[in-house]
């Protein structure tokens, strides 16, 4: 089993880790206390034992009790237990050990351990998302690194270090080449994983992965473009896998710019967009309108919006209403002698974002907006943003199951580091995010919830695009994946390679 | 000519110096950090914050150079933000690769190039000469990655004779060691092409050029004259004085050998110096950069320190010069 992808592991420690691709490779290796679900469709997340058999609140809310499976081992035969959970809380809070997640743990006050298999999280209130913040980040042994200082931590050689008790334990590693998991045979799920060896060929670009998956060489690509569905779709040794991803696309409009402040001007911009031909060009069809802040496949989504029609026509009445006409009769709108005209900002890696720009010049300059596409590379991109010297950007988010709209919405004071890049900034909305981040139960967010995503609506401080479809191109003779937008290895431990006279 | 040596290996010095400092400056102008590119989960703008603050990027420019220039300056070259690991064993653990590659690469280079001019300029203007002018233009004008994807399109996907990536197949370990030298050399086959395909189109221009240049000399004349076989007088004769260019060629080609080809190894996921320099840039991981280029640096500099020795080996008139 070969999975083509554009990371690796770039350390063996997970709470050293400063990437997506290691984080998921690394959740094979070291263990969790439980696996959260998919199925945020209907209410937040749910989560199924996997280190830990269960777990039990407390009555006044304030702590978390796990109760860890007796039978999981280390690959070097010693028990997992309770204080190996204290030990990755101590990890997780160090701050020389500096872990990019660390913010998960800020409510939890202790981890205490009860006896070897049972551990109680402490929290410093009650609110909904104590499991989901005390699940996160994997377990790591104690045993073994326990006894070296975290100063020293960022110049150990993790990779010598490596012992596992997830399904699959490290088996070799050359750095840009190969990274060979095998089965971990101490597993303590009975008779998992079915996979022998899991092999990773991180590639420099796109265009081998595709080209790889379709000669057989990896089984496996997850993250395809729409443009390649065709190809993969026509291969018949190969199986196309799509499922909203969480991810949608946008257009930031920086609100510091004099042209943007005023919402009747960005009302008018989501009108004269059409974002269908957007979804039908750009996605090809994998992908559906995005309405507002919470994506609509989410629990916490406010099903009553609507996505801001495509009407150019009611664009240029708004426009007018707003002052801008056309003055000097160059077709381009004006008002006091300045154009309406822009720079709309992309990531040159992005190809799908740089045909959005094109679309948007073509679609804004029908109704005498000049926007100028720029293709910078990415992290110039995200300078230039979090600098908040832009106009415009297209860009995307991946939205994540904890719903918290805080860090992109509230209007936190200037010189703070924030990710609300555009300067938005609406009293109503900020009080709404402090309520809801204060109440206790899922059920008294979601009004909260709905009222902040119908202010954001109204006010639209981005263009909402589309909301994305993960591809994922795999070879048919790998059996039994569920593949899922939580992880591409999700079930990794249940899949197996069907013998090649049962490949048809 | 130990004169020569030792005056170049004291310039080497400053001007190493010189080209990392204006690497350093480079790499700065660039907008954004490492902290800037990472993509993880779960990171928030205050854990960006400290997280530049952890690489010392949130220092004054002036003081992160004095200290990488300090540190270099003992032989440390500091550790890589990307690998998490010390910049000299990212390195060492590039070279090799590189070294095997662009070493195929040159001999590929010399040895087409050389057999090509000779074919050539046995009998110029002839249609073997034609061929090989018409064939080794189209080729010197393409770039290197552009025929890197041609060779990949016949040879991996088409024909599928050759792997279009890596320098081990999936499970090479587990070969034998003739299948595993076997599996390396398909592997390698299409990047040297790649790379050396134009370098011998340049290589048999120049030396055609030459040795028709050779063999309108005097001392030809007087060979012919002698009665000498005119395959002795293209081989022999002709071929010494007409290398020395192509010498100066190869010594500013040598540089390649040591600090890879950015494109080729990329396009190839080839594990050596010029795809660890693509990382290093994209990722903003100053510490690599700046080690990749001071190792390029000196590799460029004593590749030129080389050329001119073998230079006055080839050419009696270079060592007697005082």
């Amino acid at each position: 089993m070969v999975i083509g992808g554009l990371g690796d592991v770039l350390s063996w420690n997970p709470y050293l880790a400063e990437d997506q691709t290691t984080v998921e490779i690394l959740s094979l290796v070291y263990p969790s206390l439980a696996v959260e679900q998919v199925d945020y469709q209907d209410h937040p997340p749910s989560f199924a034992p996997s280190l830990a058999t269960g777990w039990e609140p407390s009555a006044d809310g304030l702590e978390l009790t796990f109760f860890l499976d007796p039978r999981a081992r280390w690959s070097d035969g010693v028990p997992v237990t309770a204080e190996d959970v204290a030990f990755t809380f101590r990890t997780q809070r160090d701050p020389d050990v500096a872990w990019l997640g660390s913010d998960a743990k800020d409510a939890i006050l202790e981890v205490a351990v009860v006896d070897a298999h049972t551990v109680r999280f402490r929290f410093d209130r009650a609110y909904p998302y104590q499991l989901m913040d005390a699940n996160e980040g994997p377990i790591i042994p104690a045993h073994a690194w326990g006894g070296i200082p975290y100063p020293q931590w960022r110049d150990v050689d993790w990779g010598e270090r490596v012992v596992s008790a997830g399904p699959f334990r490290k088996a070799s590693h050359r750095p840009q080449q190969e990274l060979v998991l095998e089965r971990n045979d101490g597993y303590w799920h009975q008779g998992r994983p079915y996979l022998d060896r899991v092999v990773w060929r991180p590639m420099p670009s796109r265009t081998p992965l595709l080209a790889q998956l379709l000669t057989g060489d990896i089984d496996l690509v997850n993250g395809l473009d729409p443009a390649d569905i065709e190809r993969v779709a026509g291969g018949p040794r190969l199986r196309l896998v799509s499922f909203p991803d969480r991810g949608y696309s946008q257009i930031r409009w920086n609100l510091r710019r004099p042209h943007f402040s005023d919402p009747r001007v960005r009302r008018a911009l989501a009108m004269a967009i059409d974002r269908q031909a957007i979804i039908d060009v750009v996605y090809l069809g994998r992908a559906r309108p995005s309405v507002g802040p919470v994506i609509s496949t989410m629990w916490a989504f406010n099903r009553s919006l609507q996505a801001v029609a495509f009407d150019p026509a009611g664009a240029r009445r708004l426009l007018a209403e707003a002052g801008w006409a056309d003055s000097d009769g160059d077709g381009n709108l004006d008002r006091d002698g300045v154009e309406l005209a822009f720079e709309l900002l992309t990531n040159s890696e992005n190809d799908l974002r740089q045909d959005i720009c094109l679309l948007v010049e073509q679609n804004l300059a029908k109704v005498g907006i000049v926007a100028r596409p720029r293709f910078v590379e990415w992290g110039t991109m995200l300078a230039l943003e979090t600098g908040g010297d832009f106009d415009a950007i297209v860009s995307g988010w991946i939205e994540p199951t904890l719903i918290d709209l805080g860090p992109l919405w509230h209007s936190s004071p200037p010189g703070e580091p924030t990710l609300n890049s555009v300067g938005y900034a609406n009293p109503e909305v900020d009080r709404l995010l402090e309520a809801a981040a204060a109440v206790a139960t899922f059920a008294e967010q979601k009004p909260l919830f709905d009222r902040i995503q119908a202010l954001i609506v109204d006010d639209q401080p981005y263009t909402f695009l589309a909301e994305t479809e993960r591809l994922v191109g795999i070879n048919a003779r790998v059996r039994g994946a569920v593949i899922n937008d939580a992880s591409p290895y999700f079930n990794l431990d249940e899949w197996y390679v069907a013998r090649e006279a049962d490949v048809r | 000519m130990t004169r020569i040596a030792i005056r170049r290996l004291v310039t080497l010095v400053p001007l190493v110096w010189l080209v990392v400092t204006v690497t350093f400056l480079v790499v700065q102008l660039a907008p954004g950090s490492y902290a800037d590119t990472l993509d993880h989960p779960r990171l928030t703008p205050e854990a960006r914050q400290n997280l530049r603050a952890s690489y010392g990027l949130d220092r004054p420019l002036g003081e992160q150079y004095l200290r990488w220039l300090a540190a270099a300056a003992t032989g440390d070259l500091g550790s890589s933000y990307l690998f998490k690991e010390p910049v000299a064993k990212v390195i060492g653990r590039a070279l090799p690769p590189t070294l095997l590659l662009a070493g195929t690469a040159l001999l590929l280079d010399l040895g087409l190039g050389v057999l090509l001019a000779l074919a050539a300029a046995r009998r110029p203007y002839g249609w073997v000469d034609r061929l090989t002018t018409v064939l080794g233009l189209g080729i010197y004008g393409l770039p290197s990655f552009w025929i890197a994807g041609l060779l990949i399109l016949v040879f991996a996907l088409g024909l599928g004779w050759l792997p279009a990536s890596h320098m081990h197949s999936v499970g090479a370990g587990e070969l034998s060691a003739t299948g595993r030298l076997i599996d390396l050399l398909r592997h390698l086959l299409l990047p040297a092409l790649s790379l050396g395909l134009v370098g011998a189109a340049a290589t048999a221009r120049l030396l055609r050029a030459t040795l028709l240049e050779a063999r309108a000399s005097r001392f030809v004349l007087a060979a012919t004259a002698r009665g000498l076989s005119p395959r002795r007088i293209l081989w022999v004769h002709s071929l010494r004085p007409a290398l020395l260019p192509v010498i100066t060629a190869f010594g500013l080609a040598l540089p390649m050998v040591v600090s890879g080809s950015v494109v080729v190894e990329s396009v190839f996921s080839w594990p050596g110096m010029g795809m660890a320099l693509w990382r290093a840039a994209e990722a903003r991981d100053i510490p690599l950069v700046m080690g990749l280029t001071l190792v390029g640096a000196a590799a460029v500099i004593l590749g030129s320190l080389i050329a001119d020795l073998l230079y006055a080996v080839a050419d009696p008139r270079a060592r007697e010069e005082r």
